[in-house]
């Protein structure tokens, strides 16, 4: 007997039994146990399969986007205006970081020395993003590092799991500051805009257009993000790389704008801000516009003062400064007044002037006689002094228009009754109805349709305007009343009359180029990276509707005006120059009159050239605009090849 | 006693007993079972890919070091078939016994050194005592109730029988490992259903421990670390990764689909993504290359030998080789189920390994032991069948 078979003899006797147990219940359990792993495998498998075949290629398929190169800005000569730069930033993926608290406040304290950033800002805003779930997400820690911060940080970050140096496109704006308003910025993208940019295939970290030319031309310089796709292991070690595809650069933009000239009339304008004349103070603010009259290629656009646009680049360095631009209300550096409304003044003569005589209320050779004080009686009867500048004794329209009469235009828009001169219509409100429509034929209240955003589109009152205007409770029923005063102050560009200088150039160029109104367009052309045109900007226009007669007779004012009259500080030996000056009275914040200087004029007279317009929010419009405007013209016949 | 297959003429009866009963010999189990062992070496060479590059016959290739403790615990396996497991059973209450001191003694320097280490470190080998404990339990519970008329009828015996079980199950869960404590107590209740465990005692056994099983979480997490025990019940707590494994493997588990990525081919793990691949995670690696028809063969495995084993139950001759047998099938059976719970993400991941196919000695001996002694049943149940 052996151990081995079924020897064994237990002490004290055997204590078997008979067994009885049920196996069933065992077989069951089995397999319902099998059953249930099948169920939940099917559903894992084939159920889900598809979606989890989809997360494993996720999970080692990474793709890297490679951002595409800007396009670059150039003049209307080649001359670059804008460089694209690497804008370095430190970044953390908490992710990455290591597990204890302590060897994270190593790295958050190296961070310190590098870059100077607080480490318990750094421990905060990685904690923030880990408790909100989103440790997967790169924080910058620190943006727009130098080069040398840059080499440094990329040096220690080997041994700082977790910390990374990015290098994003950035743009350095290298024409000046007389560009900003027209080239605008380039930033990262708002949160509120990411999912709509993330349809237009943005990537996150690529930065977006948000003013000016950046932003209006976006589509044309962003080019498309390339991208490459890798295989990577769980420990982050790429395995082979299975797809690539190039970026595609942006096109380029090559503008209308001369930037000699731009550069000369920021200048130009800025030093023409203080008073000479001691009588109505310095300007704050000045835009001009030197535009192609045919065309409607700009060819300089300047508000000023004006601003560095790299400060949005470097907005944490220079917040102080950046924070005083945002909140200036006393300039309001950031609009761009070329676009901005204000009072035309007597420019808007040539408006009133070309209604007179497509109307036919008066011709080239209607003389008055304008007193300095013309007595009038109003609607009510009483007896209101309307003022003109001068004397101007007995003239014709031409004269008129060169010595810039009130009264003259005063009749040929809204008549005389108390003389039964005809105005444009049979009565005031209907002369302002057709004068209105006359403006609108020229493009005023309504924006240009240049290609750059924020135009304002100005004002021409009319009688339903003022009703809508004034409708509210707390008016009087006479605050609504179009008064025959209303037609004489819009006649001269003043009262509720609004122009931006853009439509002011706009409106002398249908002067000069012989009734077309252009569309002002800032770009030339779109250059593909490899130097072929994409397209270019094709020049737009639509007929104002003037006789030759009519434009003619206006030229011969502006003619006037620049030879012999009201503008003749914009005369130049270069070019026989046509023009209209323009002062218009506005009231001060604080209450006090002032007046805007206006000049617009063309050159030459008989084969127009360009078309010049200068506003200043403050002075006489032949002593201060004129002579700037020459100084422009000048520099354009000396200067600018075309 | 009367099938003799390679007999000597009796004129060697030791040589003779050596060669007795294997005609008995439960052949299709242990077909099964080695099929799985091969499974799991495919696996195991597969899973180890990304971190093994030497050659394959090499004592540091995982497929290799597996063979050999395959062929150890096929070895143990035979011998122990032919051992009387009624020397097992007589002995139980002192394999008991040393099953309780080793898991102590594991608790002891867990707590010192490694916090919650299942393993004793013995230079080259490790070994893990609740491997040890679950067959001790099984074999003290049928020593038990063969003793006492051999049933659970009684409130008393089935009282007694809880007590056998819960300090060990109990021992285990504060190393901590849930899933294995989860085990004994499956054990436990495989053989008193069997047994002959009344309805009612069970259902009212189960509605107490309802009741006191808040007390009881509470006071565990007063009296242990509570990180500890959370991560258990919850892996997303995890700061170790578990949470990070259960997705990565649902990840590797459902991108098998229908038929798997192949051979080899699995990206989760071959990548690196898919953790301990070749160890309590090998079964998404088996759902990843071979797909759900891969599963259901394993399965099918499974399920033909734990039926195999269930045969050895209903045939054994007397209650004590019953009773030791429906242990080792729910031993067998809820390893296997909570392993692949675990990789199904339907059960807090916790460290136990599948049956036969995971990567790990300890576990594949006493498997192959486990099956000895279901053998060593089979083989004997008509000398000690019960009339």
């Amino acid at each position: 007997m052996s151990i081995l078979d079924e020897g064994f003899r237990a002490p004290g006797g055997t204590s078997r039994n008979r067994p009885h147990g049920n196996m069933a219940v065992l077989r069951i359990a089995i397999l319902v146990a099998f059953v249930v792993l099948g169920a939940r495998l099917a559903k894992m498998q084939i159920v889900d399969g598809a979606e989890y075949a989809q997360r494993s290629r996720e999970n080692h398929i990474v793709q890297k986007n490679i951002l595409p190169t800007r396009g670059l800005i150039t003049d209307r000569n080649g001359e670059p205006l804008v460089e694209n730069v690497g804008v370095y930033s430190a970044q953390i993926l908490p992710q990455l970081l290591p597990e204890k608290e302590t060897d994270r406040y190593q790295i958050y304290l190296k961070i310190q020395s590098l870059l100077g950033v607080s480490p318990v800002e750094t421990k905060a805003r990685v904690d923030d993003a880990i408790a909100a779930g989103k440790d997967y997400i790169a924080i910058t820690v620190a943006n727009n590092l130098p080069k040398e911060k840059a080499l440094a940080l990329d040096e220690a970050s080997v041994d700082m799991p977790g910390v990374s140096l990015a290098i994003t496109p950035g743009r350095e704006y290298i024409g000046g500051e007389e560009f900003s308003h027209i080239l605008g910025y380039i930033g990262p993208q708002f949160a509120e805009d990411a999912a709509r940019l993330k349809g237009q295939n943005y990537q996150l970290n690529e930065p977006i257009g948000k003013d000016g030319l950046e932003k209006q031309y976006e589509s044309d310089l962003r080019g498309t993000a390339g991208f490459t796709a890798v295989e990577q292991d769980a420990y982050g070690r790429q395995i082979q790389a299975l797809q690539s595809r190039d970026p595609v650069p942006g096109n380029s933009l090559k503008l209308a704008i001369d930037a000699g000239l731009q550069k000369y009339i920021g200048e130009l304008l800025q030093d023409s801000l203080p008073d000479t004349t001691g009588v109505w103070g310095d300007a704050t603010v000045a835009a001009a516009v030197v535009m192609d009259p045919f065309t409607g290629e700009i060819l300089a656009m300047n508000s000023v003062p004006t601003y560095d646009n790299n400060i949005w680049a470097e907005s944490k360095d220079r917040s102080d400064e950046l924070d005083r631009l945002v909140h200036d209300e006393k300039t309001h550096t950031l609009l761009n007044k070329a676009l901005s409304a204000a009072a035309p003044g007597s420019t808007f003569k040539l408006v009133t002037a070309s209604a007179g005589l497509e109307e036919g209320n008066v011709t080239a050779n209607t003389t008055r006689y304008i007193p300095k004080t013309l007595e009038f009686k109003g609607e009510n009867g009483e007896l209101y002094p309307l003022e003109d500048w001068r004397q101007h004794g007995t003239i014709s329209l031409i004269d008129a228009i060169a010595w810039s009469s009130n009264i003259y235009m005063f009749e040929i828009a809204g008549g005389l009754p108390q003389e039964r001169i005809p105005g444009l219509g049979k009565d005031p409100e209907t002369s302002a109805v057709i004068l209105a429509s006359w403006a609108r034929n020229f493009g005023f209240g309504q924006p240009t349709g240049i290609d750059l955003e924020g135009e304002a589109s100005g004002r021409i009152p009319t009688p339903d305007w003022k009703r809508r205007i004034f409708s509210g409770p707390e008016f009087n029923p006479s605050d609504r009343e179009w008064f025959i005063a209303d037609t004489y102050f819009t006649a001269i560009g003043q009262g509720s009359v609004l122009a931006t200088p853009l439509q002011v150039t706009r409106m002398t160029a249908a002067i000069a180029n012989g009734g077309k109104l252009v569309t002002p367009h800032i770009v030339d052309s779109v250059i593909a990276p490899d130097g072929t045109t994409v397209r270019k900007i094709e020049t737009s226009y639509r007929d104002v509707g003037l006789k030759k007669s009519t434009i003619d007779t206006v030229r011969q004012g502006m003619w006037g005006s620049v030879n012999y009259g009201a503008g003749a500080r914009a005369n130049i030996p270069q070019a026989v120059v046509a023009g209209k000056t323009g002062t218009a009275e506005f009231f001060k914040p604080d209450g006090t009159k002032s007046q805007h200087a206006w000049f617009t004029g063309y050159a030459p007279f008989d084969n127009p050239e360009v078309v010049v317009t200068v506003y200043f929010d403050i002075g006489v419009g032949g002593d201060k605009a004129a002579p700037t405007a020459a100084k422009i013209l000048e520099y354009y016949f000396d200067h600018v090849k075309r | 006693m009367s099938s003799v297959t390679y007999g000597y003429g009796g004129s060697a009866r030791t040589s003779a007993s050596v060669w007795r009963g294997w005609d008995r010999f439960d052949y299709v189990m242990v077909a099964t079972a080695l099929a799985l062992v091969a499974v799991g070496l495919v696996l195991i060479y597969s899973g180890s890919l990304s971190f093994y590059e030497g050659p394959l016959a090499s004592f540091q290739s995982p497929v290799f070091k597996q063979v050999i403790f395959a062929c150890i615990g096929i070895a143990g396996m035979l011998a122990v078939s032919k051992f009387d497991y009624h020397y097992l059973t007589h002995y139980a209450w002192v394999l008991y016994g040393i099953g309780c001191v080793s898991l102590v003694a594991i608790l002891a320097i867990g707590q010192t050194a490694f916090g919650s280490t299942r393993w004793f470190d013995l230079g080259p080998i490790q070994v893990q005592p609740s491997e040890f404990a679950k067959l001790a339990t099984i074999l003290a519970l049928a020593r038990y109730f063969s003793e006492h008329g051999g049933d659970a009828r009684e409130v008393r015996s089935l009282l007694i029988s809880l007590v056998i079980v819960a300090p060990v199950a109990g021992l285990v869960f504060v190393e901590p490992d849930l899933g294995t404590s989860i085990v004994f107590f499956a054990i436990w209740l495989g053989i008193v259903v069997v047994a002959g465990v009344k309805t009612s005692h069970l259902i009212v056994m189960g509605a107490i421990f309802i009741a006191v099983f808040p007390f009881l979480w509470t006071f565990a997490i007063a009296d242990y670390q509570v990180e500890r025990v959370s991560v258990l019940v919850d892996s997303n707590e995890d700061a170790l990764g578990a949470g990070y494994n259960v997705n990565q493997s649902k990840i590797a588990v459902g991108s098998g689909e229908w038929l798997g990525k192949g051979f080899t081919n699995g990206d989760q793990t071959q990548l690196g993504y898919l953790k301990v691949a070749t160890k309590d995670f090998i079964f998404s690696l088996l759902s990843e290359e071979f797909g759900f028809a891969g599963c259901m063969v394993v399965f099918g495995l499974f399920i033909l030998l734990l039926m195999r084993g269930v045969r050895a139950a209903q045939i054994a001759g007397d209650t004590a080789g019953q009773l030791v047998a429906v242990g080792i099938v729910m031993l067998i059976l809820m390893q296997t189920f909570i392993n692949v719970a675990v990789n199904l993400s339907i059960f807090p991941v916790t460290g136990v390994p599948l049956p036969f196919i995971s990567q790990g000695g300890s576990s594949l001996v006493s498997l192959f032991i486990s099956l000895g002694i279901l053998q060593s049943i089979v083989m004997r149940h008509r000398a000690y069948r019960q009339t």
